[in-house]
């Protein structure tokens, strides 16, 4: 199993499939920016994510859109916060920040948020 | 007067929903221009009241849309506001055979979209970076340094090319308020003082008031709404203790990237004056319903995106959706108020001998938070000048006009450009800079919420003092 900095540092892309995203790792999601929607309703009753984690993945249905891709455009991002699982939610420095770019042939390329990023925690 | 004039709205309200409207249509039929600013001198026939629902229903749906009914309002508002504007540029053209309004209502919202689409698009390639702790002072002075600047790149320029460096600035310690009084004096209350600062303002410049007189008359009233309002600003700022114990070190640096753009922004500001009645040089399109300033501005917008430095933006996550969601909503709004605009422009004539510069500021301040606020002043302009058999469509007479009433110009000056604070819908960048901020993960008041625990609490007090100090009692 990756984890997120693996999934950074080498360049593991994830995949995108209309409102399906796959990401190569497991983590707890904390906030979730995509467009000028805000979620951080996660529970099972969400009516804006479905998420699950699958042996060496973890997927989230956006459930409010039907492909993604029309969603966010090319200078765009879907920004998350998320805590590598198994490490300590409560501990604000295990919180991390990464954006995700939608690119074509169903990649989704992972980055650590920088500086020059807006992204209010 | 006041109320006689609130009176009269009403009835034009209450005519909306209650009452036979066969009837008032045709005791309301007139043969002069209703349309102050469309200047064309044709017999018009009044609209039916009930021709305001589409606006009502579209305001209605602007403010609970997102609130209530969020995913369905984002995926089919453009629908929605083409619909509803459908339902009046249908009237116009097969009921009352009006095409002259709505010709004007298409330049006008073309000229609306250019301007804001173009600096959009420029200052999106543009990246300031303030690598400073945030403290309310250095707010203060940014809010303050944003409120001179949009007198020379307009609201939406300063707007555009400051919110992000703002909301970084503040990244440990943000808070809606911060974006909401971003909003008071950036995107609105800030560009009082030239034409270039506020569209209803650049109308009036093209119909003849000079360049100078805005600042002349309106500044010793800015210069205290400003610093009322960054001083209320301070004052919760001063509370917010957040990033107190975060620790970070500072290059106390700001970095300025994307040079080329700020080139784009100067073209675009001095391509406001690109207009035949400012330049005799100036080729005149008419009939079609744009200029050459139109086309310098759009095609500052295909330009700036193609040639900015794709670094920037990545950095600015820039995209055309703020820009598309003003277009679509706004093209509802031009179109279907065009009859409540008719309604209230015939009414304020009729009644416009009684209606004294405090009637002027409130009304024209009430419908600018909720119309646009350009033809709004066009409008009230108009009526204005009528009541001193002034005609606006005469240059001389609008000189005239500014020399001895200058107390009526000032009122709308000001009502148009500070009101427009008061809703999202009020101004175009409001609803950009909501957008920039979401996007930023930023959760913004709803419309209601804006409204409600901000706007009122914060700027009507200050709208009623600016009242009582320069309009009550004067005639």
């Amino acid at each position: 199993m990756n984890s997120i900095n693996d999934a950074v540092e080498n360049k593991i892309n994830g995949l995108h499939y209309g409102n399906r995203l796959l990401l190569p790792f497991h983590a707890h999601i904390l906030k979730i920016v995509i467009d000028d929607n805000i979620i951080t309703d996660f529970s099972n009753d969400s009516k804006e994510v479905e998420i699950s984690c699958k042996n060496n993945f973890m997927e989230i249905y956006f459930l409010k859109y039907k492909d993604l891709m029309n969603t966010v455009s090319e200078f765009e991002n879907i920004k998350m916060i998320l805590v590598e699982e198994g490490k300590d939610i409560f501990n604000p420095e295990t919180h991390e920040k990464i954006a995700l770019y939608l690119e074509d042939a169903h990649k989704v390329r992972i980055e650590k948020i920088t500086e020059d990023i807006l992204f209010i925690e | 007067m006041l109320s006689r004039f609130f009176l009269t709205l009403c009835r034009i309200i209450i005519c909306t929903f209650f009452v036979n409207t066969d009837s008032i249509a045709e005791t309301t039929s007139y043969t002069e221009s209703i349309s102050a600013v469309s200047g064309i001198e044709s017999s018009l026939t009044l609209p039916d009241p009930l021709m305001m629902l589409p606006f009502i229903v579209l305001l209605i749906m602007i403010a609970t849309g997102p609130l209530l009914f969020r995913h369905f309002w984002e995926h089919h508002y453009p629908k929605i506001a083409i619909f509803l504007g459908m339902i009046t540029v249908l009237y116009y053209l097969f009921v009352i055979n009006d095409t002259g309004s709505l010709f004007h209502t298409l330049a006008e919202y073309l000229s609306f979209i250019a301007l804001l689409s173009s600096l959009f698009a420029a200052s999106g390639g543009i990246l300031i970076k303030v690598d400073r702790k945030a403290t309310p002072m250095l707010n203060v002075i940014l809010l303050l340094f944003g409120g001179v600047i949009a007198n020379i790149i307009g609201t939406t320029g300063a707007s555009m090319l400051l919110i992000r460096p703002f909301i970084k600035l503040n990244k440990d310690r943000i808070k809606p308020y911060h974006i909401v009084f971003f909003i008071f004096i950036i995107s609105n209350i800030g560009g009082a003082l030239t034409p270039i600062g506020d569209p209803p303002l650049f109308l009036g410049f093209l119909r003849g008031v000079e360049f100078f007189w805005v600042v002349e008359h309106v500044w010793y009233i800015w210069l205290p709404v400003i610093l009322l309002i960054v001083l209320i600003f301070y004052i919760i700022d001063s509370r917010n203790t957040i990033a107190e114990d975060v620790q970070r070190t500072y290059s106390n640096t700001i970095e300025f990237k994307g040079i080329r753009n700020v080139i784009y922004l100067l073209i675009i500001v001095v391509s406001v004056f690109v207009d035949p009645n400012i330049m005799s040089w100036v080729p005149d399109f008419h009939p079609l319903p744009f200029g050459l300033r139109e086309i310098i501005m759009f095609s500052m917008v295909i330009i700036a995106y193609r040639t900015a430095d794709k670094q920037i933006l990545k950095s600015n996550e820039f995209d055309f959706e703020p820009i598309k969601e003003v277009a679509f909503l706004f093209v509802g709004i031009f179109a279907t108020m065009i009859p409540a605009l008719q309604l209230i422009a015939y009414e304020a004539k009729m009644n416009g001998k009684e209606l004294t510069p405090s009637v002027f500021y409130w009304v024209t301040g009430a419908l600018s938070a909720f119309l646009d606020n350009a033809p709004t002043y066009l409008n009230f302009l108009s009526a204005e000048m009528g009541k001193f058999d002034l005609d606006i469509n005469n240059k001389l007479e609008v000189l005239k006009f500014e020399l001895e009433h200058p107390v009526y110009l000032t009122a709308i000056s000001v009502a148009a450009v500070f009101f427009g604070a008061m809703t999202y819908i009020g101004n175009g960048p409001n609803f950009m800079v909501k957008s920039i901020s979401e996007r930023a993960g930023i959760k913004m008041p709803t419309f209601f919420g804006f409204l409600f625990k901000y706007a009122i609490p914060v700027l009507l007090p200050i709208f009623v003092l600016v009242w009582l100090i320069f309009f009550y009692g004067e005639v």
